[in-house]
C-alpha cells in the first residue's frame, strides 16, 4: 500500500490516478440525487404522520398536496440555485464555469468536495473556487471529468482577509467547526463581533474582495501579538450542491 | 456471491461515506461508514476477509481524497490487525468489544492516515485539531458498532456466510 501511494504521487502518475478518481464521480452524482430524494420523501412522511389524527380523506388529500409542495419547493430551491450562480457568474467579472457537488471528503482531517468539472472543462489544479455567497476554497487536484477542490474548512486552508468595519487585516485558518481568524493588532481598531472578513488579495492567493463569512466571536490578550476569533463561514460543506470555478485567476 | 454481496457492500458503504456521512456531522466529526463496515466484516468474518475488504474499502477511499491512492487502505489495514487480535482473544458475542475494538481502530486508523500523508510530504492538520477530530469520531464509531454488527449479522446469516473460526 506504501509503495502505491509513492508511485500514484509520483508526477508521471497523475493522469492515471485523476482518471481513476474520476471514476466513480457519476455513481457518487446519482447518490446525491438518491440522498436528495430521500430528504424530500422523508419531509413527506413527516408531514402525513402530523395528519393521522384526521380522517382517512382529508389524510389522503394532505398527503398528495405535501408531496406536490415538497417537489415544488426542491424545483424552487434548485432554480434559486441556479439563479444565483447565474446572477454571480454574470456579475463577478471573471471567467468561470459552474460544477456540480458530486462527493465529499471521506475523512474529517481534509474537508474537500469532489465536483463533475476536471481538465476537459478547464480545470487547472490552484485555481479558485466560489459560490453565490463567497469563497468555497482551490482547486487540489484533477481528473479528465472531475476535481477535488479543498475548501476552506480544511484544517490545512488560509486566506488573508481584512475585516469590513474596522478594516483590521488576519488570517483566517480552516477547522473542523468554525473557521478561526488571527487579527492583528493596530492601535486605535479592535475587531468586533458581525464584522465581515473579505479577502483581502495579500499574499496573491485569492482575488480581493470575496466574503469569507462574519466574525462570531473574538478574544483580545494585549500580551499577544494577534487576538483571535471565529469565523461563521458563509458556505455550508453539508448543503453545498453547486460551486462556480474561477478559471482566469492566477494565484501568485 | 460473497465476493459480489462484499464488493457491493464497500461500494455502498464508501459512497454514501462521500455523500451523506458528513451530513451526520457532530462536534466536527462524522462516522466512518467503511471503517466500521470493515471492523464488522473482521469481527463476523475473521482477519483474512478483514484485510481483503480493508484493501478493497481503502482503495475507494482514497479515489475520493487528495493524495496518492494507498493511504486510506494502509490506515484501514491497520485497523483491521488490531481488531483481528482483539477478536480471536475475546468473546465475539459480546457488543461492548467490537465498540471498544473501532473505537481503538479508529484511532490507530487517524494515526496511520496522518503519519503517512506526513511520510508522504502531505499537509498534516494540526496536532489539537487532530486529537479532537479522532477522539470524536472514536467514540461516533463506537456508537454506531453494536447496530452496524447486529445488520451485518442478520445480512451475513441471510447469505449463509460460514463464520470465521474463533480461534
Amino acid at each position: 500500500m506504501l509503495l502505491l501511494a509513492v508511485l500514484s504521487q509520483q508526477s508521471w502518475a497523475a493522469g492515471v490516478r485523476g482518471t481513476a478518481k474520476s471514476t466513480l464521480a457519476p455513481l457518487e452524482a446519482q447518490m446525491m440525487s438518491l440522498a436528495s430524494s430521500t430528504d424530500h420523501a422523508m419531509a413527506i412522511f413527516g408531514d402525513i404522520a402530523s395528519l393521522r389524527a384526521q380522517n382517512q380523506r382529508l389524510s389522503a388529500e394532505n398527503q398528495d398536496l405535501k408531496r406536490q409542495l415538497a417537489e415544488l419547493n426542491a424545483a424552487a430551491y434548485d432554480n434559486k440555485e441556479l439563479r444565483q450562480a447565474l446572477d454571480f457568474q454574470r456579475t463577478f467579472g471573471h471567467r468561470t464555469v459552474v460544477a456540480e457537488v458530486v462527493g465529499r471528503g471521506p475523512d474529517a482531517f481534509s474537508r474537500t468536495l469532489q465536483i463533475d468539472r476536471g481538465s476537459d472543462d478547464g480545470v487547472r489544479a490552484g485555481m479558485i473556487v466560489v459560490s453565490s455567497p463567497g469563497l468555497v476554497g482551490r482547486v487540489r487536484e484533477t481528473g479528465l471529468h472531475g476535481a477535488i477542490v479543498q475548501t476552506l474548512a480544511d484544517p490545512q486552508s488560509r486566506a488573508n482577509v481584512f475585516l469590513s468595519g474596522s478594516g483590521l487585516q488576519g488570517t483566517v485558518i480552516g477547522g473542523p467547526a468554525a473557521l478561526q481568524l488571527q487579527v492583528q493588532h493596530r492601535i486605535g481598531a479592535t475587531a468586533s463581533k458581525g464584522e465581515w472578513a473579505i479577502t483581502s488579495g495579500i499574499g496573491g492567493g485569492y482575488p480581493r474582495g470575496l466574503v469569507v463569512g462574519s466574525v462570531t466571536s473574538v478574544s483580545h490578550s494585549d500580551a499577544a501579538t494577534v487576538d483571535t476569533a471565529l469565523v461563521d463561514w458563509v458556505n455550508n460543506l453539508a448543503t453545498m450542491t453547486l460551486v462556480i470555478v474561477v478559471l482566469d485567476f492566477t494565484p501568485s | 456471491m460473497k465476493l459480489v454481496a462484499g464488493l457491493l457492500l464497500m461500494l455502498a458503504a464508501a459512497l454514501a461515506q462521500v455523500t451523506w456521512a458528513s451530513q451526520l456531522e457532530i462536534a466536527g466529526a462524522f462516522p466512518n461508514l467503511v471503517l466500521i463496515s470493515v471492523i464488522g466484516l473482521t469481527w463476523t468474518e475473521g482477519v483474512r476477509a478483514g484485510l481483503f475488504w480493508a484493501c478493497a474499502g481503502g482503495i475507494l477511499l482514497d479515489l475520493n481524497a487528495p493524495g496518492p491512492l494507498g493511504p486510506h487502505a494502509l490506515a484501514l489495514l491497520a485497523g483491521v490487525y488490531v481488531t483481528g487480535y482483539w477478536a480471536r482473544n475475546l468473546d465475539r458475542e459480546s457488543t461492548l468489544h467490537p465498540a471498544g475494538a473501532v473505537a481503538v481502530s479508529t484511532v490507530l486508523y487517524s494515526l496511520v492516515l496522518i503519519g503517512a500523508d506526513n511520510a508522504l510530504g502531505l499537509p498534516i492538520p494540526p496536532f489539537r485539531t487532530a486529537v479532537q477530530l479522532t477522539l470524536a469520531a472514536s467514540l461516533y464509531n463506537a456508537a454506531l458498532m453494536p447496530l452496524a454488527l447486529f445488520a451485518l449479522r442478520r445480512v451475513t446469516a441471510g447469505l449463509r456466510w460460514e463464520p470465521a473460526e474463533a480461534s
